[in-house]
């Protein structure tokens, strides 16, 4: 999933760094020319240029990526360095052995913050066409401001630039220790209630058919509740799977109340000593007030041990809007995000877990049972870097 | 709303370009930055928005100054052409032109494809043409059981056969029937790129069922996916037509130019809610113009057209003009207003009002209120609808009861009715803007212009 950004963010990685190096070597005769004006243009000048270069530059290098991503996943990654190291290596040279040997000399600059404004546009359309929203990039920026500017820098810029990034990620993309199914099995009280929630076609049904794959392998007993009494054929579905994996399902007629079933449902287990009982909603706008204070009821009614929000991993901008508004009506305690085989960026992930503040447990892969996959972050962090 | 922010952000800039006395290169780049930043924020794909923003920058300086012509405008007039242009140049309406008239549906999972053909049959079938629908997605359970209830509920004819897993064996099981029907609506299974099965099953039942049109449904809330899905699937199929779903929602869309691009197709409708009516034809320059707040009077007049007959309007409007205003009238308005969707929707569409933000609660209320009131007016006699001054306290307990709100319900109704009356004489003869201009002082807290 994370592929895609991998490659693309060591590039900006570099480029923001090499930039840096020219520009603390620039800065320097500048000054010594008591602020020379025409100087200044001439730099000026060359920056606008190097941006629309850059950006071509940009797009080959995706072209090749592109092509290379095409076969199987491993010798596509590998492809993808070997393109990466090579264009790394041609640059320095490029530019004259000047700027080379500099990158390998341990010396101390500062950069200021207009210039760092400036320096981060690459890195910051990486991000963009990551999927990460707007919003989340300002906050990686302040991030790295922070670490960067005004502020004497020792070593290499590449692997400054590089750890703050990560540390920044790093605390965006929230820890998962949470463990749902010793969650379940510790759980004194039983049955373990679980509330799905999403936008219209995010997943949600599906995904509860895996989870409760999953659970079931576990040996957990569990019940499915069709609370999406809206949409056409909802409950059929939900049947479908509950009959395939061989367990209960709870469902009343269409357009009954969704609280109400979900009641049943838990009723059911807790007279049939069941272990977790999964409650499928209706999709539902953030927007629309009257289904959100639905969603509300169903929670207040149920009182869900865990309530998840699925979204997808496809997403753009918007997930940061529809997280945050499921967030304010019922406090969700987690995320699943789902399609993750759809796309290999990753910045939804990225976006949603900032802005909520709450974990990824799982991220649906395909359209099997089991294709339900554990969010590591850690594994994450270190494909990313 | 729909791209509200976007146009905020863009406008803020275009305001800034207004109050500068010289347009230099310095601020076109600010501005370029701005629109750059504008359409990745609402999910544009990142190399189309360094392509639009270049070709407007360069357009600009390019482009000689015509006399009686702001800088602004003719910024204005740029980035409207150059969005125009990506989206298409003029509304594309899908004619049916032969029968059957075959419209197959395809796009990735979730995206609304079986909801959207329950919005299409009705769409087609209220101006008078046959329609059947098809449904050959054979992979999510159930997806037959909702296309049928789907149709039950709009009353359209619907093959399927859920034990059959070949679509293309069910489509020729029913061959033979088709020829009945104006127009044929063909839903199939979602599926990503990257599915190699589900990407040939596409590609063998476009050469077997050669549709006229092959519409490629996407989510407003899309990402940066947008652009491969979208040549994917135009490459497995041969897009010739989009459409945009969940726009009821906060999502810009910006995926809809992404995909626009990839396929060279035109965006068709737009979906705006959960109910079988809530489908639009896409009009490009609306929807340009309401991404640059300028109102799209277009649109509005489309939705007015459905929802009142000519006789009717000029029959009000000569009145309105008269400033006389009866509650039957009001209650006409309403009616009609309920039609072209939530207020919020429609006064987005009134021209001068798409810069105007109404609190998000206050609007909400509205609805609410509406609601109420066509019970007010429902349990009236013709007597008191045409004269309100009439309804006097026990009227007013009477009414209601009747309607089974409380009395401060009618109340407000009446003061409302009252209110609209003075609004209309201080609109005989005026323009929009002086008219907000007079009002400035006594609108209510939250409004903003």
């Amino acid at each position: 999933m994370f592929g895609f950004l991998k490659n693309k963010l060591k590039d900006a990685i570099n480029k923001f760094s090499k930039k840096a190096e020219e520009e603390a070597e620039i800065e320097k005769p500048i000054r010594a020319d008591e602020e020379n004006p025409e100087m200044k243009k001439v730099r000026v000048a060359e920056e606008s240029k190097g941006f629309l270069g850059l950006f071509k530059k940009k797009k080959t290098i995706e072209e090749e990526i592109k092509g290379s991503e095409v076969k199987t996943e491993g010798v596509g990654s590998e492809k993808e360095e070997a393109v990466k190291e090579e264009s790394e290596l041609k640059r320095p040279e490029e530019k004259g052995s000047f700027f080379s040997k500099l990158t390998e000399k341990i010396t101390t600059k500062k950069i200021s913050e207009e210039k760092f404004n400036e320096l981060f546009e690459d890195l910051e359309m990486v991000l963009l066409e990551n999927n990460v929203a707007v919003e989340v990039i300002d906050k990686i920026k302040e991030d790295l401001k922070v670490d960067l500017v005004n502020v004497p820098l020792k070593g290499k810029l590449n692997d400054l630039i590089k750890n703050s990034l990560k540390e920044s990620l790093e605390s965006v993309l929230r820890e998962t220790k949470f463990d749902l199914i010793n969650e379940i099995k510790n759980k004194q009280e039983k049955p373990y209630v679980i509330v799905f929630v999403g936008i219209n076609g995010g997943g949600k049904t599906t995904t509860i058919a895996k989870l409760a794959n999953l659970l079931i392998k576990n040996d957990l007993k569990c019940v499915l509740v069709a609370g999406d009494t809206f949409r056409a054929a909802s409950i059929q579905q939900l049947e479908e799977y509950a009959n395939n994996l061989k367990v209960k399902l709870i469902k009343h007629d269409y357009n009954s109340d969704p609280a109400a079933v979900a009641f049943d449902g838990v009723k059911y287990a807790k007279s049939h000593s069941l272990d977790v009982v999964l409650i499928d909603t209706a999709g539902r706008q953030h927007s629309n007030k009257n289904l959100m204070e639905e969603m509300k009821k169903i929670v207040k009614v149920v009182r869900p041990d865990l309530k998840i929000f699925v979204g997808e991993s496809i997403t753009g901008n918007d997930a940061i809007e529809q997280v945050r508004e499921f967030n304010k009506a019922i406090s969700i305690d987690s995320i699943i995000l789902s399609k993750a085989d759809i796309d290999e960026k990753g910045g939804t992930a990225i976006s949603i877990t900032y802005v909520s503040g709450k974990p990824i447990l799982y991220i649906g892969t395909g359209q099997e049972y089991n294709n339900l996959e554990k969010f590591d972050k850690e594994k994450i962090i270190k494909t990313i870097f | 709303m729909i791209l509200e922010k976007l146009s905020g952000s863009l406008k803020a800039t275009l305001s800034k370009i207004a109050k500068a006395i010289f347009v230099d290169d310095k601020l076109v780049n600010e501005l370029v930055k701005e629109i750059q930043r504008a359409l990745l924020q609402a999910d544009v794909n990142v190399n189309l928005v360094f392509e639009l923003s270049n070709k407007i920058k360069e357009r600009f300086l390019k482009e000689k100054q015509i006399p009686g012509i702001s800088p602004r405008e003719k910024l204005v007039k740029i980035v409207y052409e150059e969005l125009a242009r990506f989206l298409g140049e003029e509304k594309a309406e899908i004619k049916i032109t032969k029968k059957p008239f075959k419209i197959m549906m395809v796009g990735l999972f979730g995206s609304g494809k079986t909801t959207t053909i329950g919005k299409l049959a009705k769409y087609y079938s209220k101006r008078g043409y046959k329609v059947a629908a098809l449904g050959l997605d054979v992979h999510r359970p159930a997806a037959p059981d909702q296309l049928e209830q789907i149709c039950k509920q709009i009353g359209t004819p619907c093959f399927i056969d859920k034990k059959e897993k070949n679509p293309l064996k069910i489509y020729k099981e029913f061959e033979n029937l088709y020829n009945k029907y104006d127009v044929l609506l063909i839903d199939t299974a979602g599926r990503s790129a990257i599915d190699n099965d589900l990407i040939n099953e596409i590609k063998n039942l476009n050469q077997e069922i050669k549709p006229d049109e092959n519409l490629l449904v996407i989510s407003a809330d899309i990402g940066q996916a947008a652009f491969s899905q979208a040549k994917t699937f135009h490459e497995m199929c041969n897009v010739t037509g989009i459409i945009i779903t969940k726009l009821d929602g906060t999502a810009k869309a910006g995926g809809s130019l992404s995909a626009c691009a990839a396929t060279n197709a035109k965006v068709k409708f737009i979906g705006v809610g959960e109910k079988a009516d809530d489908i639009e034809i896409f009009n490009p320059q609306g929807f340009v113009s309401r991404l640059l707040g300028m109102g799209d009077l277009e649109a509005l007049l489309e939705k007015a057209k459905e929802a009142i007959t000519e006789e009717e309007t000029e029959d009000i409007q000569e009145r309105l003009q008269k400033g006389e205003l009866s509650l039957i009238d009001l209650y006409e308005q309403m009616k009609a207003m309920r039609k072209m969707g939530p207020l919020s929707k429609v006064l987005e569409m009134v021209p001068g009002f798409g810069q105007v933000k109404m609190p998000k609660e206050m609007l909400e209320v509205q609805e609410e209120k509406l609601e109420k009131w066509k019970f007010i007016i429902d349990s009236m006699t013709k007597k008191e609808l045409e004269n309100p001054d009439s309804i006097d306290v026990p009227r007013i307990e009477r009414i209601a009861k009747g309607a089974g709100v409380s009395t401060g319900d009618v109340r407000d109704l009446l003061k409302q009715y009252k209110q609209s009356k003075k609004l209309l004489k201080m609109l005989k003869g005026g323009n929009p803007e002086q008219i907000i201009k007079k009002f400035k002082g006594n609108l209510p807290k939250g409004f903003k212009f």
